[in-house]
């Protein structure tokens, strides 16, 4: 079965879909009750951005 | 000596579960939260299949590059590895990708890197079963 599709996503749309995704299942797997998931994948989640938007302008000044 | 020989000799009961366990484990490997079913533990059953699955269609569908046993070199052989950790759901990722990986561009780029992440996060969750079917953790 061959079956095509396509998607072009922006930097920021794909690092917010890997850290969203990483983070749910990172949370689901390492904690059990609800709330603490929930806790767990926001906190995540959150790193994820902040360093990664930090990481992005510690390396602007070499990007030209 | 004889004491060594009783004492090193399993209990049926553990081995039976031991390869209880390595039965889950190889299930959560092949279809992405199988592992975690088979154990009643339907939210991570469905967190892990849900994720690994978009992660793959993500992936392929931003051009990734899905690694075949023909690699180049060492990196294509852990890439290989990588994708190969999605268990079934790398014959999608193949079937979804008919014009090819496009590597050239920066979504190409990040589809590699989603398949590879699908992969290791899918072999983490097996190991996860596996660890849980042990009794070794929940």
């Amino acid at each position: 079965m061959k079956a095509s599709i396509g998607f072009t996503l922006s930097h920021l749309q794909s690092m917010l879909l890997f850290a969203l995704l990483i983070s749910i299942a990172f949370g689901f797997l390492s904690r059990r009750r609800p709330i603490d998931r929930v806790k767990y994948i926001v906190w995540s989640l959150f790193l994820f951005l902040l360093i990664g938007v930090g990481i992005g302008w510690a390396m602007y000044p070499f990007s030209r | 000596m004889a004491d060594e020989t009783v004492g090193s000799a399993a209990p049926p009961q553990d081995s039976r579960r031991e390869a209880m366990a390595f039965v889950i484990g190889v299930a959560g490997w092949l279809v992405p939260g199988l592992g975690h079913a088979l154990m009643k533990m339907w939210g991570r059953a469905a967190a892990c299949f849900l994720t690994v699955g978009m992660l793959v269609i993500l992936g392929a569908g931003m051009r990734g590059n899905v690694f075949s046993s023909r690699g180049n070199d060492a990196f294509d052989g852990l890439g290989y590895l990588a994708d190969l950790g999605t268990g079934t759901l790398y014959l999608v990722a193949k079937s979804l990708e008919t014009n090819g990986a496009d590597v050239s561009h920066a979504g190409g780029d990040y589809g590699t890197r989603f398949l590879a992440t699908a992969g290791v996060l899918n072999l983490l969750a097996a190991l996860h079963a596996y660890e849980a079917a042990r009794g070794r953790k929940a």
